[in-house]
């Protein structure tokens, strides 16, 4: 079969649908009356509430953490201080993330050619990776936070053994699926175990999709 | 004219293009109904500010492409969404074909169903036998790539009904 048969085949099959579609006009009437969640507008409303209560917790966390580094320095450990700031600090990485989602979600236009809308898109969602990674590197400070300097001087040495052992594992632990929790090792079988699961499925077909654009956009 | 009719006259005259689109994007005819509201509803929304420089039906096949691609990511916002609208935008008054046409036509679409997202897109716009200015406005890449691409479609299309010709 060649080409122009094959066209001729799509030919008929348009024309076919030209005589015999017919277009409900009550109900499209009703769905443009529709005040619906649309694609992004429901998205807007969850990255808000989420940066508000990010903003709400660097901010009163780390108001506790500044005063009590100032005024109370030496009631308080300097694990504790340095714990939490790593975490303000982590915590307000994630917070830019979710801001430049919404700046991307602000950046979408619909009526765009199909590469930069969906680029958009997928970059939108993917960044949402960006976010576990952050919050991996969080994982050695929930082993450093309780320590203090008179544990060292006067506690059991077997006890800050095992946890300076767990805090080197964790650390390592966080480095590693910071530099690894990339698109390339969605097929291993670790990266399936963290992101199974049906709320992390659009964000792998979003890299997929992120992924087939950059080959579809060369030649 | 009101501009709800002159909407309703734009999407008259293009229906096909909102049923092709969703029919080469869903499988499931419960999905392909939400589709096409979704899509009519961003076209709803964008109607106020078409930009009259582009044809309608390049204007309608950006946003039902764009919206057909990304309609995976709002599964769980799409149930319930359609609720109290069971019925469908687009109704059929008779179906059928030839039975040869429709054998044809079922393989053509079942490549179409196989091709990944953007070529899906291509595909339909070559066998809709847009020109290759109109391709690239739409998708976003050059002339050039637009007919490199669609050689390589037209070869892979080609060989694919001489295959299955040969077996039968």
């Amino acid at each position: 079969m060649n080409q122009t048969e094959i066209l001729n085949i799509w030919k008929a099959y348009d024309k076919k649908l030209d005589e015999t579609l017919l277009l409900n006009k009550v109900l499209t009437t009703e769905v443009i009356k529709l005040k619906t969640k649309s694609l992004l507008s429901s998205m807007k409303p969850i990255k808000v509430f989420t940066i508000f209560i990010g903003l709400l917790w660097v901010f009163v966390v780390g108001t506790i953490v500044g005063n009590l580094f100032l005024y109370a320095y030496s009631s308080v450990t300097l694990f504790f201080l340095i714990s939490a700031g790593i975490q303000i600090l982590l915590t307000s990485i994630a917070l830019v993330i979710y801001l430049y989602q919404l700046h991307l979600i602000q950046q979408v236009d619909i009526t765009e050619p199909l590469v930069k809308t969906q680029k958009r898109l997928t970059s939108l969602k993917s960044s949402t990776l960006w976010v576990s990674r952050i919050l991996f590197l969080q994982l050695p400070l929930w082993t450093t936070f309780y320590l203090s300097e008179s544990m060292f001087r006067s506690g059991n040495m077997f006890y800050i053994l095992i946890n300076g052992t767990v805090t080197i594992l964790f650390t390592f632990l966080a480095v590693w699926l910071f530099i690894n929790i990339r698109f390339e090792n969605r097929d291993k079988k670790w990266f399936k175990l963290i992101f199974e699961g049906k709320e992390w499925t659009p964000v792998m077909k979003a890299m997929e999709l992120n992924h087939q654009i950059e080959n579809f956009e060369k030649e | 004219m009101k501009p709800e009719d002159q909407f309703i006259q734009v999407l008259e005259n293009n229906k096909g293009i909102l049923y092709k689109v969703a029919n080469a994007y869903c499988k499931d005819t419960e999905d392909r109904k939400d589709l096409v509201q979704e899509i009519v509803y961003q076209l709803w929304k964008s109607f106020d500010n078409y930009n009259a420089h582009y044809k309608h039906s390049t204007w309608i096949y950006r946003i039902a492409l764009n919206v057909a691609i990304s309609f995976y990511r709002k599964a769980h916002v799409r149930k319930g969404y359609t609720d109290t609208l069971t019925e469908s935008i687009l109704e059929f008054s008779d179906t059928g074909f030839g039975e040869e046409t429709e054998q044809q036509l079922i393989l053509l679409q079942q490549f179409i169903a196989e091709l990944k997202e953007m070529d899906k897109a291509l595909m339909l716009l070559y066998l809709e036998e847009k020109s290759h200015k109109e391709i690239a406005d739409i998708i976003g890449i050059s002339e050039s790539n637009v007919g490199t691409k669609i050689n390589r479609i037209k070869t892979v299309l080609t060989q694919k009904f001489s295959t299955i010709k040969n077996q039968f």
